[in-house]
């Protein structure tokens, strides 16, 4: 309709510079348009007759304006545009070939209603004006004949890539345009900005004809799955997995987590809306040492359009290490004996403590040699920081000297270890915590009152977030799980805590005495480490009161002091931003390298040995990373697909500082099946950035005649008639037509 | 007749009246009526504390019905006595007045630490002894005390062998935690009873020789420390009397001492 009224395509208007193609200057225009009016005005005037009120000035206004409009054509208006020089500018024609152009969508795949658009005349018009070059791409541009070597069978979409590589090959020739022909499944994360910036430098418009369907109708898609990259041996690990749904709705569908054909745990989820991002929990334990390729999945529904993005692959690393926790106790207590016990029975954790039991005896148990907390609690950083976890029990917080606070305090903050402060008669509050420098390290505020502790029964109570914590969970079904915690005993005793200070996280609660309820477990991060408090000393009633088979009182402990110490860093710790490399082959490693007081080594030199599919052992060096003092990176190129472990050693002359190992996976493909329905936007916004234009497949004729305005390549200018338009003509008509129906209407005919 | 019918109703109210107080314990005393060697009660009684001397109630064997049961032998002044010490020699919060619990309900499962004397009598049903079972292996600890010579041995083994089918009595050996958790005794002697004073005598019956014996877990962690052929519980008793040995006393308090805080931290 537009270029029947305007006789030229939009992108004419778009690109073109209005101009009057008369010699005739332009103020005499203004001036025969300003007499006329004026004349029509005395005329109207003196020939109003039965004309009352605005009907004068109407009529005025249609007759000035028919003609003004006749002076403009007088003047020959037109438009003037840059076009390409037929025949002497290059053409590229890049034709996505990546695996997500096999989808099949109405009978026939996306890479075969490209050839189709191709060849039912896009590629004869384009050959007729310009020089053609025809590429197809995944993750990087070739050169083909024609549309018959393409299948849709790479294993990546890197849009942006392959456009930078297209100027490349095309550097020193005239390129005037850019034809795209791609669903926009990028898998590269985007199109990165060099490669646009350089095509507007260059003024290469890109316009882009997508295929594929906007959204799947039925179609289900694991979007995520986010799970920590390291555990011990035997943690309960808890999965966030993302999944997305079209056409299943309010249906169930069964999550599922695996290890390869091993199902770690499974559970139903109802689906919610269509096209909303859904998160969902999954428990399930770790095995036993080592790397595991987890899968975590949604099994698929009848009729699903893409089976392929039912299941994302994730890594973890299960230690071996054994973390060490150091338990300090002031008093005598069932909870100290209970709590080293669940903790013996856990083969991933250490569990060192020292226990006041009288004024001035010290009895500690778990000890590496009799050495060992001699002296007492630590006082050098090299000795507290070799542990991973603190646990401080009912101890006042004057025990403490103040050098030894400032390193219970350092030791989340900058060792990253976790610390648990429990309740009791000489703890929290009642310890003198509230006024001590470790206030700030506790996730609750403190009373300043004594008096807080209470020998009474209690009843601990999971707040949700607390449904969602590794910490917290004995089922992995969430119900199962809620319903265990009101079946539990009443704990022996409770402390009065304050409000969660902001940041923090109440994972269980209790209500005693007719009061609000108040945390009871409270967890919160603090420095580079994590901080939590247990306001009560009466959990061994979970043990006592429960029958032998019963493990909640076990579980428990040993749950909470895995999340202690789990993330505190080695004194190597290794790590690499992606994990899981899609399509890619750079691998960036990372080391941050400390010493024995956890202080930044910056002369050490760090050696990372790689072991990857088919016997590949390779060693690398990671020279130090010039902006972070004691970080140590390096980029290596996984050659294969197929999990690859890098066990990172740092030294300092001949002594070994320490080495940690970071796993990774290199999966090609893969990506090509998720995200797949046409990103129209990315196209669009591709298309409008370079100054193109997004064409539907069925709009794609079009393009062999709009491609020729461009300004890149080599150009002419021309000037296109716009006295002919026939809108101009209709113009006229119109508004000698109106006027006439007025004057028909009002009876001045 | 009229005579006769108020007669009969005064005699049934009597009756009833004293059944009532017969029946009703004190607050304090729920076992006054079995008081061996009764004691104050201490002005703090029902403080609310981590531990309790809690000492085991039990169905005596053979024993006459004049004859007195023998779980309260020496109670409770043993008791308070012993506690005592307890408070002033560690850290540990301690009330300074017992807890007498039994195996007949699961109350018992909230007093990890028990106490039972003159074992050698005690006749323990099957449902006792399945609690009795149960609680050690969940986490809670018995000491057994006063019980000397073969015959009571018998007796003792007869209830325990109900309790642990499949776990022997051992001698608890002097590298073990339990004699050196907080007191170091590897040089112990017979601790006698209050027998001692009149007879010069330090044993009982053919019980010559101490015996310190144990129960094990799986782990390796005691979870029945067996005193035989010695009296603790006269030592607590007698701690304060002139005529008896503070050598005795003082082991005495230290053996009960360390199987407190043993049973504390393993």
């Amino acid at each position: 309709m537009f270029e029947f009224l305007f006789k030229y395509p939009a992108s004419v208007f778009a690109k073109g510079r209005f101009v009057l193609l008369s010699s005739w200057p332009v103020w005499i225009l203004a001036a025969c348009c300003a007499a006329a009016a004026l004349a029509l005005a005395w005329h109207v005037r003196r020939n109003r007759a039965n004309l009352t009120g605005l009907r004068p000035a109407v009529v005025w206004m249609l007759e000035s304006s028919f003609v003004a409009l006749l002076f403009l054509l007088l003047w020959r208006p037109a438009l003037s545009v840059t076009t390409l020089r037929p025949q002497q500018n290059l053409v590229a024609v890049v034709v996505d070939d990546s695996r997500s152009m096999a989808l099949e969508e109405n009978g026939s795949a996306r890479i075969a209603q490209a050839i189709h658009v191709l060849d039912s005349g896009l590629l004869s018009q384009l050959r007729r004006r310009f020089q053609v070059r025809m590429y197809r791409f995944g993750g990087r541009a070739e050169r083909v004949a024609d549309g018959h070597n393409l299948s849709g069978g790479q294993n990546a979409t890197h849009i942006g890539d392959s456009l930078s590589g297209v100027l490349s090959d095309s550097s020193g020739l005239p390129l005037g345009a850019v034809v795209l022909l791609s669903d926009g499944a990028d898998t590269s994360g985007g199109i990165g900005r060099d490669a646009v910036a350089e095509l507007r430098r260059r003024r290469v418009p890109v316009h882009t004809i997508g295929f594929g369907r906007e959204r799947f109708s039925r179609d289900l898609e694991i979007a995520g799955a986010a799970v920590p990259a390291r555990a011990l041996p035997g943690s309960r690990l808890s999965a966030d997995v993302t999944i997305v749904e079209y056409g299943y709705a309010r249906r169930k569908a069964r999550l599922y987590v695996r290890e390869g054909d091993r199902v770690l745990a499974a559970r139903e989820v109802t689906l919610k809306a269509d096209g909303s991002a859904q998160s969902e929990p999954i428990a399930f334990q770790a095995g036993a040492a080592g790397g595991q390729n987890l899968i975590f999945g949604v099994e698929v529904l009848e009729g699903e359009e893409n089976t392929a993005n039912n299941a994302v692959t994730r890594l973890v690393n299960v230690e071996a290490a054994k973390p060490r926790v150091l338990y300090i106790e002031g008093e005598p207590r069932w909870e100290y004996k209970f709590i080293r016990r669940a903790i013996e029975e856990d083969h991933a954790l250490e569990l060192v403590s020292m226990l006041r039991t009288t004024q001035n005896k010290i009895y500690r148990q778990g000890i590496a040699n009799p050495k060992e907390l001699e002296p007492g609690f630590p006082s050098t950083a090299e000795e507290l920081f070799a542990f991973g976890g603190l646990i401080i029990g009912s101890v006042e917080a004057n025990y403490f000297t103040p050098q030894q606070r400032e390193l219970i305090r350092e030791f989340a903050n900058r060792r990253g270890g976790g610390v648990l402060f429990l309740g009791g008669r000489a703890a929290l509050g009642d310890g003198g915590y509230a006024r001590s420098p470790l206030a700030e390290m506790f996730p609750v505020r403190l009373p300043e009152a004594k008096g807080t502790f209470h020998r009474d029964e209690v009843k601990a109570e999971l707040t949700p977030a607390g449904t969602h914590s590794p910490i917290c969970r004995f089922d992995d079904d969430a119900g199962r799980n809620a319903e265990h915690w009101t079946r539990l005993p009443a704990l022996a005793d409770y402390q009065e805590t304050g409000e969660l200070k902001p940041g923090a996280v109440a994972l269980l609660e209790l209500s005693a005495g007719g009061r609000r309820r108040a945390p009871l477990l409270a967890v919160e991060n603090y420095g580079r480490g994590r901080t939590a408090a247990l306001a009560t000393s009466g959990t061994w009633r979970w043990q006592m009161l429960q029958p032998l088979e019963d493990k909640t009182h076990e579980i428990f402990w040993q749950q909470l002091l895995r999340w202690l110490v789990m993330d505190s860093p080695a004194r190597v710790s290794a790590s690499t931003p992606r994990p899981v490399l899609s399509d890619e082959i750079e691998a960036p490693l990372r080391a941050e390298v400390r010493d024995k007081a956890f202080q930044l080594v910056t002369d050490a030199r760090v050696a990372a040995h790689i072991v990857g599919p088919e016997g590949l052992s390779v060693s690398i060096d990671l020279p130090p990373e010039g902006h972070e003092p004691g970080v140590y990176t390096a980029r290596w190129t996984a050659e294969k697909p197929g999990s690859y472990v890098a066990e990172i050693v740092a030294r300092r002359g001949d002594e070994e500082i320490g080495r940690d190992v970071v796993m990774f996976r290199r999966e090609d493909g893969v990506a090509e099946h998720f995200r797949a329905a046409q990103n129209r936007e990315l196209l669009e916004k591709l298309a409008e950035e370079t100054g193109g234009r997004y064409y539907r497949p069925e709009q794609a004729s079009r393009l062999g005649e709009e491609i020729s305005y461009s300004e890149a390549g080599i150009t002419v200018q021309e000037t296109r008639d716009l006295w002919n338009m026939p809108l101009v003509f209709a113009l006229l008509l119109g508004l000698r037509g109106v006027e006439w129906m007025l004057r028909r209407r009002w009876g001045v005919v | 007749m009229r005579f006769w019918g108020r007669a009969l109703v005064l005699g049934v109210g009597l009756l009833a009246i004293t059944t009532l107080f017969a029946l009703q314990r004190s607050r304090f005393r729920p076992f006054g009526d079995e008081e061996d060697d009764p004691a104050p009660i201490p002005p703090d009684a029902r403080e609310k504390t981590e531990y309790a001397f809690a000492r085991l109630r039990y169905p005596s064997a053979g024993r006459s019905w004049w004859f007195r049961s023998s779980w309260p032998t020496d109670y409770p002044k043993a008791d308070r006595q012993f506690v005592q010490g307890v408070r002033r020699l560690t850290r540990i919060h301690t009330r300074s007045m017992e807890e007498v619990v039994d195996l007949d309900s699961d109350e018992i499962f909230k007093w990890p630490w028990i106490y039972a004397v003159e074992v050698g009598h005690w006749q323990l049903t099957d449902a006792q002894a399945k609690r009795l079972r149960e609680y050690l292996l969940r986490g809670g600890f018995l000491m057994t005390d006063d019980f000397h010579g073969t015959l009571e041995w018998d007796v003792f083994m007869e209830s325990m062998g109900r309790v642990f089918p499949d776990r022997p009595v051992v001698e608890i050996e002097n590298s073990d935690p339990i004699f050196h958790v907080l007191y170091d005794l590897d040089e112990r002697v017979q601790v006698p009873g209050i027998q001692y004073w009149y007879t010069g005598r330090m044993y009982e019956r053919d019980g010559i020789v101490p015996h310190w014996r144990g129960i094990y877990d799986d782990q390796q962690r005691l979870m029945v420390a067996i005193c035989f052929n010695q009296d603790n519980g006269d030592a607590w008793e007698w701690a304060d009397h002139p005529r008896y040995p503070e050598k005795y006393a003082s082991q005495a308090y230290r053996v009960g001492i360390n199987f407190i805080i043993y049973a504390m931290t393993h």
